[in-house]
Formats: C-alpha cells, sequence, structure tokens
C-alpha cells in the first residue's frame, strides 16, 4: 500500500467514517456591508495599513503622484503591457520626474534603477484596505512584486466591501495566484522594530480612478 | 448590609489556611456570620487534592477527592476563602471522576453549590458593604483560578470598594500570574521567583501598604518574596480585610491591620 | 531539529541569566501583546470569529480524511503533484528527490514550522541544494547557525548590534546602528537569490479542500517572490492545516494576524492554486506539495485532537509568564511557549519531552487569547497525568504524594501533624518566617521566606471556640 493509502486510512480510522454534513450555522460574521460607503471606508482602511492614496481630477493627482516618487527616488516606471489604464498614467506621469519608462522584463532581469510598477487592480477590499492582483487571464503580478514603489489604479466600481466578495469572484476554479496586498511591505523581525519595506515594495500608492 | 435570614452554609476552610493562617478561617466564619449565615464547620474535611491534580497525580487527587467529597454530604451551599479550591471542586473533580458515573454526579452536584467567599457574598448574599472597620492603601491580585477558573473578577473589588477605610488601588497586570503554581515553584523556582518579581513590581508601583488576593497560595508566595526583601508592603487575605478588627493572618498582617495599616 | 526538550530546567534557568535575551524578551512579548490586545479591542466580532474558527476547525477534525482527500484531488486537478510523508526521515527524502528531479541547486525558502520539524534544510544541503532562507529573522539566524525562538519572530533575541555583525560577517557589509539600512542590505542579498533560485519552497498556513489552494500569509513579500518567481515551487505542511472551503478563509484571516502581531491583514495573502497556467508571465511550471503526517494521525485519533487546530500565531507564547521568563529555545524543539509544551511531546514523545507539561503554572492566560479555543491548559494537566502513568515521575515526587494523600486521609493524623509542624515553627522562629527549608522545598527558600506554621491549626482553634470535640 503506498503511503498515501496508509495515511487515508489511518485518517478514516481517526474519523470514525463520518461523512460532513451542513450542520448548524455558524456564528459572526454573516453582517452586510459597514456604513460610509465603500470607497470611503477603503480610504480609511488602506491608508491604517501604510498605504497612500490619490483621487480626485487626472491632472492634480498625476503631480501628487509625481512628487510621491520623486520623493521615493524613483527612475523608472513600468506597467503590464496589456494594461491600458496603468500604462496611460505611466506615461502621462513621466514629464512629472522626468522618469523614463522601461519594462518588467529589465527590472526582472536586475536593472539597478528604483521603480514604480503600475497596474490596475482586479478588485479592492474595503474592509481591510487590500488590493486584489491574480493572474487570470495571463496578467502580470511584477509592478506589486518586484517594484521599489507599487502603484495601484483603483477604480471605483471595483470597490467591494468584505473578503468573502473578493474571493467569491474567483471560486470555484481561481487562478494560480490571488494575491492580497495591503500597504507596503514590512518587517519587525530585527529588535521587534516596525520597518517598512522588506523583501516586496516599499510604498503603495493607490490612484482611485472616478466612476 | 445585605439581606439577613439564616441560611445554613458548610465551612471548606482548606488546608493551606488550617496550617498556616488560621486567622483566614476564622474572618470567613465572622463575615458570613455577620450577614445571617449560620456556618457549619464540618471537622473530618483535609485538602481538595489541588496539589496532586495539578502534578497529574490523579489517584491520590481521586482519594482526597472521594474525602471531600463525603465530608461536605449536606446540602445547602459550599464557602471557602480560597479561589483555587473553589475551581479545584468545580473543574477537577468532574476531571477526576469522568469514568465513575455516580462519583461523577456527586462531584457535579457538590461543584453547583461551592463557591469562593467573594462571589458568595455578593452573587448570592447580595452584601454591598462588608462592614468592615479595616482601613490602609490596598491593591488587589487577582489569582488565576478566581477569575479565569470561576469568572470572580469584579466582586472582590466591589466588596474592597465599599469599605470606607480603605484607598482601593488598581496595580497593572493585576491578573498576571504571581508565579505560585503550586508545585511549579517547587519545579521550576527560578522561573517561579522571577514571575513573583514581576508581580510585587507590579505591587510596588501602587503605592499600596497592602496586597490582598482570594488565593492564600498566591499571598504566601508574594508575601514571601516582600518579607525575605523586606519591602513595606504586607500581603493579607481578602477575609480578613472584609473581617476587620482582629484577622490573625500570616504572621504580622492583621495586627499592623488593627492598628490601622500604613 | 534536534530536540532538547528535557534540558527545560536547565536551559530556563540560563536564559534567566542572559541579560540580553531578557530585553529582548520583554521588548517583544510585551509589544505584541499591546498590538493584539488594541486589534482584538477594534474589532467587536472577534469573539464570534474566534467561536466560528474553532468550529469550522473541529469539523475538519471530524472528517480529515474527507477533506484532505478532497484537497488533494483539486491540487492535482491543477497541476499539482501530492506527496504525502509519514515521519520526518521519509520526508526529507522525498524532499531531497524533488530536488534531485528537478535539476535545483538554489533553493529560497520562506517560512515554515513544519520544515523545521524535518530538519528540511539539512536534507536538500546533503543532496548538494544550497537552501538560503528568505524571511528576514530566519535569514538572520541561518546566518548565526541558530534555530528560531519564536514562532512569528525567529529573531526575537538578537540585538540590531548582533545582526549587523552577522551581516558584516558573512556578507560583507559595514557595520551601522539602523534597522532600516539592516533591512535595506537583506533585501538586496536576497533578491539576486529569488531571481535566479530553481525553487521556492514555502510552508502552508492553510490549505484550502475545494480549491486544492495552498495560502501563505505574511508581511514581507519574500512568500511572495519565493511562489511566483522560481520555476519550481515546493510546499512543506501539515495535514491538518487544512480547511474546507475558500469561503472559510476570511474566517481565519481575520483571526491570525490579529492574534500574531496585532495587525487587521498581513501585507500580503497569497493564494496559490496549481502551476501556471498557459500564457501567464510568472508562476511555477511546476508544483510539489509535501503533506507531513509526523505524528498528527496519530493525535487525531486521542484524547487531545484539538490541539491540531492550533494556527500558528504564536499568541499563546506572547502571553505565557513562562514564555516571557525564558524565551523560546528553552523548550528545546519547534515550538515553544503553551503550544510548544503540548505538541512537543505529542509528537516526539512524552519520554522525550515530560519536563514540558510541567513548564507552566496552569494560569489559563493561553486559553483566553487562542483563536480556535484549543484548551491548552487543560492538555498540560492531562499530560501531566499521563507522565504519572507512563512511569516517567521521580519515585521522589511518587513517595511524597502518597504520603501527602495519606496524611489527608485522616482528619486526626492531619492535625496531629499539624501540631507538631506549629510547635516546632514556633520554637524554631518565634513567629517569624522559615529562611530555609530542606530539598525539595529549599526551591521556595532561596529566594522566599515561609511562613512557619500556626501553633494551633485552625480546626483546633474552632474547636476550642465553639466547645466541640469533633
Amino acid at each position: 500500500m503506498s503511503e498515501r493509502e496508509q495515511l487515508f486510512r489511518r485518517l478514516s480510522a481517526a474519523c470514525g467514517g463520518r461523512v460532513p454534513t451542513a450542520g448548524e450555522p455558524l456564528p459572526g460574521s454573516d453582517a452586510g456591508a459597514p456604513e460610509g460607503g465603500l470607497v470611503a471606508r477603503f480610504a480609511d482602511t488602506f491608508a491604517a495599513a501604510g498605504g497612500v492614496l490619490l483621487r480626485g481630477p487626472v491632472e492634480e493627482a498625476l503631480s501628487d503622484l509625481g512628487e510621491l516618487l520623486r520623493g521615493e527616488g524613483v527612475s523608472a516606471l513600468f506597467c503590464p503591457e496589456d494594461d491600458e489604464a496603468a500604462r496611460e498614467i505611466a506615461e502621462a506621469l513621466v514629464p512629472f520626474g522626468p522618469f523614463h519608462l522601461t519594462t518588467g522584463a529589465e527590472v526582472r532581469g536586475g536593472s539597478a534603477a528604483v521603480t514604480a510598477g503600475f497596474r490596475t487592480a482586479e478588485a479592492a477590499i474595503s474592509e481591510t484596505g487590500t488590493i486584489v492582483e491574480t493572474s487570470a487571464g495571463g496578467k502580470t503580478l511584477l509592478p506589486g512584486l518586484i517594484a521599489d514603489v507599487h502603484v495601484s489604479i483603483v477604480p471605483a466600481g471595483s470597490v467591494v466591501a468584505r473578503m468573502e466578495e473578493a474571493l467569491a469572484s474567483f471560486t470555484p476554479d481561481p487562478p494560480r495566484n490571488i494575491s492580497f496586498l495591503t500597504g507596503p511591505s514590512k518587517t519587525g523581525d530585527i529588535e521587534q522594530t516596525l520597518t517598512v519595506g522588506a523583501h516586496g515594495p516599499k510604498k503603495a500608492i493607490a490612484f482611485l480612478l472616478p466612476p | 448590609m445585605g439581606p439577613s435570614g439564616s441560611i445554613p452554609v458548610s465551612l471548606f476552610f482548606t488546608c493551606l489556611a488550617d496550617a498556616f493562617s488560621p486567622g483566614v478561617c476564622h474572618a470567613t466564619v465572622e463575615v458570613l456570620e455577620r450577614f445571617g449565615a449560620t456556618v457549619r464547620v464540618p471537622l473530618s474535611q483535609t485538602c481538595c487534592g489541588q496539589p496532586a491534580f495539578n502534578s497529574g497525580n490523579r489517584k491520590e487527587a481521586r482519594a482526597m477527592a472521594r474525602k471531600f467529597l463525603r465530608s461536605f454530604p449536606d446540602d445547602g451551599p459550599i464557602v471557602t476563602p480560597s479561589g483555587s479550591c473553589a475551581a479545584m471542586v468545580k473543574h477537577g473533580y468532574p476531571v477526576l471522576f469522568r469514568d465513575e458515573p455516580r462519583m461523577l454526579a456527586r462531584a457535579r452536584a457538590v461543584g453547583e453549590r461551592i463557591y469562593e467567599l467573594s462571589q458568595f457574598l455578593v452573587d448570592v448574599l447580595g452584601v454591598t458593604d462588608p462592614g468592615s472597620d479595616f482601613s490602609g492603601k490596598v491593591t488587589y491580585h487577582d489569582s488565576c483560578h478566581l477569575r479565569r477558573g470561576l469568572g470572580v473578577v469584579e466582586a472582590p473589588r466591589k466588596l474592597l470598594r465599599a469599605v470606607p477605610g480603605v484607598e482601593f488601588v488598581e496595580m497593572e497586570e493585576s491578573d498576571r500570574c504571581c508565579g505560585f503554581g503550586g508545585v511549579f515553584s517547587l519545579k521550576y523556582p527560578q522561573i517561579s521567583c522571577r514571575m513573583t518579581e514581576r508581580k510585587v513590581e507590579r505591587i510596588l508601583a501602587t503605592g499600596a501598604s497592602y496586597v490582598t488576593s482570594g488565593d492564600l497560595g498566591c499571598l504566601l508566595n508574594i508575601g514571601g518574596l516582600i518579607s525575605r526583601i523586606g519591602y513595606p508592603v504586607k500581603a493579607i487575605h481578602l477575609a480578613e480585610i472584609l473581617a476587620g478588627g482582629a484577622g490573625g493572618g500570616p504572621p504580622g498582617a492583621a495586627a499592623d491591620a488593627k492598628k490601622g495599616g500604613g | 531539529m534536534e530536540l532538547h526538550a528535557n534540558a527545560f530546567g536547565r536551559n530556563a534557568r540560563k536564559a534567566l541569566l542572559d541579560k540580553s535575551l531578557q530585553e529582548a524578551l520583554g521588548r517583544t512579548t510585551g509589544r505584541f501583546l499591546a498590538h493584539r490586545d488594541a486589534a482584538v479591542a477594534a474589532f467587536p466580532e472577534f469573539e464570534a470569529t474566534r467561536e466560528r474558527a474553532s468550529r469550522i476547525k473541529g469539523d475538519v477534525l471530524d472528517h480529515l480524511d474527507t477533506y484532505l482527500a478532497r484537497f488533494v484531488e483539486a491540487a492535482e486537478r491543477r497541476g499539482a503533484i501530492v506527496h504525502v510523508a509519514r515521519d520526518a526521515p521519509e520526508a526529507r527524502e522525498i524532499a531531497a528527490r524533488i530536488a534531485r528531479d528537478e535539476g535545483v541547486t538554489l533553493a529560497v525558502k520562506s517560512k515554515s514550522m513544519a520544515s523545521e520539524e524535518i530538519s528540511f534544510n539539512e536534507a536538500l544541503q546533503e543532496a548538494g541544494v544550497t537552501v538560503v532562507e528568505s524571511d528576514l529573522g530566519e535569514f538572520i539566524i541561518q546566518l548565526a547557525g541558530e534555530a528560531p525562538s519564536h514562532i512569528i519572530a525567529p529573531a526575537v533575541h538578537k540585538t540590531r548590534q548582533e545582526v549587523s555583525r552577522l551581516f558584516e560577517r558573512h556578507l560583507g557589509e559595514p557595520r551601522t546602528d539602523s534597522i532600516p539600512e539592516l533591512v535595506g542590505m537583506a533585501r538586496r542579498h536576497l533578491r539576486s537569490k529569488f531571481l535566479s533560485a530553481g525553487m521556492g519552497v514555502s510552508g502552508g498556513n492553510f490549505l484550502v479542500a475545494d480549491t486544492g489552494s495552498v495560502v501563505l500569509v505574511t508581511n514581507e513579500g519574500n512568500g511572495r517572490m519565493g511562489t511566483i518567481l522560481p520555476r519550481v515551487h515546493l510546499a512543506v505542511v501539515g495535514i491538518e492545516k487544512v480547511i474546507p472551503r475558500m469561503a472559510d478563509l476570511p474566517t481565519f484571516l481575520r483571526l491570525l494576524p490579529r492574534s500574531a502581531s496585532g495587525q487587521a491583514i498581513s501585507s500580503y495573502v497569497s493564494i496559490l492554486t496549481g502551476t501556471r497556467s498557459a500564457g501567464d508571465p510568472e508562476g511555477p511550471e511546476r508544483m510539489h506539495i509535501l503533506l507531513l503526517d509526523c505524528g498528527r494521525s496519530a493525535i487525531l485519533e486521542g484524547k487531545y485532537r484539538e490541539i491540531l487546530k492550533c494556527v500558528r500565531c504564536a499568541a499563546c507564547l506572547n502571553v505565557c509568564p513562562v514564555y516571557q521568563s525564558v524565551g523560546g529555545h528553552a523548550y528545546g524543539w519547534v515550538y515553544s511557549g503553551p503550544i510548544g509544551a503540548v505538541l512537543t511531546p505529542l509528537l516526539v514523545g512524552l519520554p522525550e519531552a515530560a519536563a514540558l507539561p510541567d513548564a507552566s503554572t496552569l494560569c489559563g492566560a493561553c486559553a483566553d487569547v487562542c483563536p480556535v479555543k484549543i484548551p491548552l491548559p487543560d492538555f498540560l494537566l492531562e499530560l501531566r497525568s499521563d507522565a504519572r502513568e507512563q512511569g516517567l515521575k521521580t519515585p521522589g515526587e511518587i513517595a511524597a504524594m502518597k504520603g501527602y494523600a495519606g496524611v489527608m486521609k485522616r482528619a486526626g493524623l492531619l492535625e496531629a501533624l499539624e501540631r507538631i509542624a506549629g510547635v516546632l515553627g514556633q520554637f524554631f522562629t518565634k513567629g517569624k518566617g522559615i529562611a530555609g527549608l530542606p530539598y525539595p522545598l529549599s526551591g521556595w527558600t532561596e529566594r522566599r521566606d515561609f511562613p512557619a506554621a500556626a501553633v494551633q491549626p485552625f480546626r483546633k482553634q474552632w474547636k476550642i471556640k465553639r466547645g466541640v470535640r469533633r
């Protein structure tokens, strides 16, 4: 008998051949949407997680974004080739640096520049201030993975209330990678002192697109 | 003052208080009688068996549990000045007798009617003012079994705050274990002492002259460290504060209390 | 990992005298606790969510055969190769074989306590694979050649100066006092590893049965890097980590980060299902899931099965006054604190770890904070009883217990002994405390006074007072 068969034999013996049933309803957590509007709540929770939210007329927002990126020492911008909204914003941002455009492949190849990666979020969760990115449809995850600054383009209509809703749209057959990204990367591993910017991006920016 | 009327109550005075602090037992009787209880003291009682149970020696613990159940055959509440002993009977006995249905039923029935002193005074007798003449600045240590085992948090505080002469001050980490843990203090004495030191630091930070609690084990532990170093705090049992007047607790405590404390 | 659980007493004493460790422990556990308490206070549904999580995990344990089978089937349908290891030697053999078959020479690893159980890194290194820990805390202790001392903060015991010395010696970096600079050094050094490693190794916080997904809950971003960039992904996970449905995941996500470090959610949650699809620009071509039994199915059969609900948040460590005093290494194996005191004996055998269940005052603080409501104090008590039954107690303790019970059987005998003790106590101490007692009570009197017995025990005083005779 294979190791797997032996394991399941042991488990079945321990579980007594019971079959899961629906059972009683579980406590907690089926509450409806929180008050205040999804986008407003997302703005709060995203900021609480250390993210920076930009909104308002595109021109002003671009200027603010340019300033933020310059402050981080960013020189290169990249975005997915097939991501229209991200491309538009990255291209429009070039003069505010000045920045230059690069590709994910170059950054992955080991470019030394300080980079900002742009990508449209597939969803945003107001409960937690989370950006959702997945590999569905062959989309790249590099902007939120290897850039020094991650800029998420968040369409107002993509904001959902709770994690359950975000997950429901990707089940039953999830893509290889569903990523919940909440704020910049961080670590407290040295002397329990919180440091922002570990292996992932050091700064998380959400650029909210009007409806 | 609570409602009067003659409630028969059995006193479970605990082996620790019996041997080391009889004043605690007398104080408990005094307070109960003050509020109309008629106190029976079954003298065949010895020990609830906690030290044996907590160290995994269930055979010996069962022997003591049987004796305990035999010593308290009557109906009516059993009151004890020890949170850990009450918790032992309530929660430990059903574990000890889980394979003996008859004893289990008996243990459960007794568990239903056993109370720690402050719990009994406030929740059963409805006492709001203990009528004590004790005076002094007092801080309170939540013993683990009284707080987490029995869920008694407010009753001792309500009673202490109601004593006119008591200046009550909360310590930080009042519910952090003092490090006694019964046999733990003998098995791992250095860790135990470290925990006691931290508790004493919190007590000293309040500026209180007295630390009190519903568990004598904790008080002997804390008091033992205090007296070795010579800190200006006395460990005194809750029952003695509630009784006021002459208490008779660990050497020195009640006598000073009579003089009005520090 | 090597096992030294029965040296707990000696290691604890050493730890108490280690000033730098004591400082680190005070700072760390205090902070974790404060953050946890604040996060819980800000989340009114916490108690209801705990109950929900405990019940979901209970359902999983009741039907682990069904749910695990579902997981395996779903994962394989998505291209994962699922392996089962009964014990650590088998797990090491499988891990080495996977690395060999996949032609891996460099593996980058994110945090996995289960992999510590089986000494995974050594197994791969013996097979000629370089394994680089990428979780900052694990990276630090890997350089130091040490074992992790806390479930979620492995380098809790190291000061920044110690870290800087390690980075100077092993990475050629200049000395610094700045923590952000130290983190930046690690980021630079590890970035190239992520980009060039043939295999990323992860643990698994949760296994989702209905989709075959492995879920990672992290803050640093290294877990993502290692499971997106390399060609091969190997997840090493205990069989008990299953949850039934994707829809159950948020319940646990609401509890785990709050309990661990006081965050409403961690920076990253990665839900990883199978291999990359054709056309995906990144993602592993090959995915292996190594499921570990390693003693878990045996626990499932017995009275301790609820311990398998553990989600490895370490809240019980942070709140435990014993852990706070001695730190993780004293517990002598992978798991420390209250969870370690129960899980280690259950996984390695009680005779090898009988010292651990005694390392507790049974204060109950751990049970208060456990997000899945494991009755840890009850299990500690049960293990102590098991130790007696398995003949692991010293003859001295048993004799003392029998003696004590023998006295307590007869109130008359007890009273007689109390009166003798009372007279002796008065004679030797004049009513003051006792400063020195013989073993085993000497443990007490090293640093504390012990009261003298009352001249007359209460029971005698009562008889006199009330004029009764019995």
